[in-house]
């Protein structure tokens, strides 16, 4: 198990300096001199010149890299260039709550997946009415989708906040209500993909001679899906979370900003808005990071799911 | 069932398509035209009602399709041109150039398209031209990745060996014998590609970065109408319901699994 893990690290680590480096360059090259977006339309050539010096701006964009990643190594990200505070302690307070909500959402969506399609009475209306919602989750805009449940149970019913985020400290009830709707956004997608995946393979494992046996036992429908059938089918549901969760990542953008969630990934929408790249290229590699770590967790999980599988 | 799907599909299609072509005809007002009637409810002058500017919000919506249907389309096309041709050459050749291929497709998976669209976007400043270049740019990866997946299955083929056996070369044969073959999985794959550009376009117009006002574009609008929610729902979540729509269109016509 360790020397999978350590063989997978040390193999994604040459893809991930690729991908930082062609971000830099090309964030950098293309946006030109910060000096001039942090002291505005205004500033003279001198002041934006002696600001260069200081920063370091004016060094090969090879060195600046260099330096950039350098610093990224030892936890200094540098500086944001619109709000004065380090990148590092404007992203550390945001990395839980986009954590929380992203595995939450992958919880929901999992396990709703699964058990919606493998409830077994009153088939022939659920199964059309999954797919028909699965179809929902997967075309239907996250942006969409919370506006539209921000309408009915925030404006209409008046039953929850309309947008916002309230931490564990408020009390699990308040974090419960302001964490409902943004969960159930970002599941939906996961709702129907992870449906797709796990119908196709549910319907194969169905067919399977043990599946018959169980019936054969006297079984009931209901303890063969559950009992037999779902423990055999969660596995491509597990390998598709892994691959995903880099566009869970995108979800969670659009999510947080409908309801001002107060995590990375609004954090990145305003950092690109006011074009403060510091900010910008350390929440992308934080993304690709942490997308590379889940997939290997996925892979771990994997294993865990399935004893008859050995990642070599 | 997937006659039904299929024929949904082209019907949403089909009515989007009319909206786009036809939009002065179906519009009762001029999309840009503003008023002092502004944030009115739903009337039997104005449908879905005003908006913040007075312009009526179902001229906006019709008038929106255009937009949408052509960063859509046009997006996919970008998308089908690189990565149609760089799927049949990783997938018939082999070796070195399928390497290549497919580790230029892994690192695109690692960002996600939309964050990915978001920082090209940011940097080369969104206009109509820039948002098809840019996500036709980001959506590539999964065209080649089919089209790739596909020629190798077809390379096996006894006829490819055959035409191999007669003295074809690479390019004739990848023209006249593989890209046949490979040419429904292509066509399915780029009506998703269209749902999913047009997906992608409308989150972008949503979180600032989409076609700039006053062209009624359907994310954008969403946006627009978020503030006044309580106001005139319609101003927001009729063209949310718009995106919503076109986007399962192309998507029930293009894939293979719902």
């Amino acid at each position: 198990m360790l020397t999978l893990v350590v063989r997978r690290l040390l193999l994604a680590a040459p893809n991930l300096v690729l991908i930082s480096a062609l971000l830099f360059f090309s964030v950098s090259g293309l946006l030109g001199s910060p000096a001039g977006l942090m002291l505005g339309q205004d500033a003279s050539p001198e002041a934006i010149a002696a600001l260069n010096a200081r920063m370091g701006f004016d060094r090969p964009l090879s060195m600046q890299y260099l330096s950039w990643i350098g610093g990224a190594l030892t936890g200094d990200l540098g500086r944001s260039y619109t709000m004065q505070e380090s990148v590092l302690s404007l992203l550390l307070p945001r990395i839980p709550i986009t954590a929380e909500l992203a595995f939450l959402a992958i919880l929901v969506a999992t396990l709703s997946a699964t058990v919606i399609n493998s409830v077994t009475v009153a088939r022939g209306l659920i199964r059309p009415a999954a797919a028909l919602l699965g179809i929902a989750g997967i075309t239907v805009p996250n942006f969409m989708l919370g506006i539209s449940l921000i309408f009915l149970f925030s404006v209409k019913l008046g039953w929850l906040p309309t947008t916002g985020w309230s931490p564990w400290s408020d009390g699990v009830l308040e974090h419960v209500r302001h964490l409902l709707l943004p969960v159930l956004t970002l599941s939906a997608f996961y709702f129907g993909s992870f449906s797709l995946v796990y119908r196709a393979e549910y319907e194969a494992v169905r067919r399977q001679l043990y599946v018959r046996v169980a019936r054969a036992k006297g079984l009931s429908e209901t303890a063969v899906s559950f009992k037999h059938v779902l423990p055999n089918s969660i596995l491509p549901v597990i390998t598709y979370i892994g691959i995903t969760l880099g566009q869970l990542t995108g979800g969670a953008v659009v999510t947080e900003t409908v309801f001002s969630v107060p995590g990375t990934g609004s954090l990145f929408v305003s950092a690109i808005l006011a074009r403060d790249y510091p900010v910008m290229l350390a929440i992308s590699m934080l993304i690709i990071v942490g997308v590379a770590l889940m997939n290997l967790l996925a892979d771990l999980l994997y294993t865990v799911a399935n004893p008859r599988i050995r990642l070599a | 069932m997937p006659r039904l799907k299929l024929l949904s599909g082209l019907l949403i299609i089909a009515a989007a398509c009319l909206c786009a072509a036809a939009a002065p005809l179906i519009a009762g007002y001029d999309p840009t035209q503003t008023s002092l009637q502004s944030l009115d409810p739903p009337s039997s002058a104005h449908w879905l009602g005003t908006d913040e500017l007075g312009r009526d919000i179902l001229s906006r919506v019709v008038y929106g399709a255009r937009i949408s249907l052509t960063v859509g389309i046009g997006a996919a096309l970008v998308a089908t041109s690189i990565g149609v041709p760089l799927g049949l050459c990783a997938g018939y050749l082999g070796g070195k150039a399928d390497l290549a291929v497919v580790q230029i497709v892994d690192l695109f998976i690692a960002l996600p398209g939309l964050v990915l669209a978001l920082i090209i976007t940011a940097m080369v400043g969104p206009s109509l031209k820039n948002l098809v270049l840019v996500l036709g740019f980001v959506m590539w990866p999964p065209v080649a990745r089919m089209v790739r997946g596909q020629t190798l299955a077809v390379r096996e083929s006894v006829f490819v060996e055959a035409a191999r056996a007669v003295g074809g070369g690479a390019g004739w044969i990848i023209r006249r014998h593989i890209w046949p073959n490979v040419l429904h999985v292509a066509a399915a794959q780029f009506a998703v590609t269209i749902a999913f550009a047009i997906f992608t376009s409308s989150s972008l117009s949503f979180l600032g970065l989409g076609v700039p006002p006053p062209t009624p574009d359907w994310g954008g609008m969403v946006r627009g109408g978020f503030d006044y929610l309580i106001v005139n729902p319609a101003m927001s979540l009729a063209p949310g319901v718009a995106v919503a729509i076109t986007v399962a269109g192309f998507y029930l016509l293009g894939s293979r699994e719902a």
